[in-house]
């Protein structure tokens, strides 16, 4: 099977967001009921700059690979699409987690997720599978057709 | 033609041109007409609308 500059982008970034991210989440979830004070600022953006960076070589090194790097309007028009369906996500959790703040007895069975540590790492799950969301838009359409 | 050339001569991907060719994309008026303009024959004689 064969991948454009595009689709090889894009695996790469869906690979370094599950990566990073799943593997701080995963850390962050597990310890979740020792620690109710939400992650430091510095902790945060340290993630985003390791996101970014490995990003940026991995999109750097392809570029090297590939001589076109044109996007043309059937990319913009995936994107735009894709970002539509990441946008959609987003939105259904943050309605759910506000439905789960306005009538609070319903995280009876996991207070722990009511804590200021708990709110943060599920915002920031839900932005992380938002993105994911958009990236395998992205790819299917890439695959499919559009 | 190359897929390659005639990207290069509308201005688009070769992977647009591809998805074009198998049905998986159907392009926009302006990239159309770029199409019909570098084979020199009218937009119908490329296109079909079904």
């Amino acid at each position: 099977m064969e991948f454009s500059y595009k689709e090889k982008g894009l695996i790469a970034s869906l690979g370094v967001t599950l990566l990073i991210f799943g593997w701080y989440l995963y850390g962050a979830f597990s310890k979740l009921s020792l620690n109710p004070e939400p992650p430091g600022f510095v902790e945060i953006i340290i993630l985003v700059v390791w996101v970014a960076v490995l990003e940026s070589i991995i999109h750097g090194f392809l570029a090297l690979k590939n001589k076109s790097q044109l996007e043309d309007e059937r990319d913009k028009l995936i994107e735009k699409i894709s970002y539509r369906y990441g946008y959609w996500f987003l939105s259904a959790c943050i309605w759910f987690l506000m439905v789960q703040i306005l009538f609070d007895a319903r995280f009876d069975h996991l207070p722990v997720l009511t804590t200021p540590n708990g709110m943060f790492h599920l915002l920031l799950l839900f932005f992380v599978l938002a993105e994911v969301t958009n990236f395998v838009a992205q790819l299917y359409y890439y695959r499919k057709g559009i | 033609m190359s897929q390659q050339t005639l990207a290069d001569k509308v201005g688009v991907t070769r992977q647009t041109i591809f998805a074009i060719e198998k049905d998986k994309y159907s392009p926009s008026l302006e990239v159309a007409f770029k199409i019909s303009n570098v084979f020199k024959v009218p937009l119908e004689e490329v296109f079909i609308y079904d």
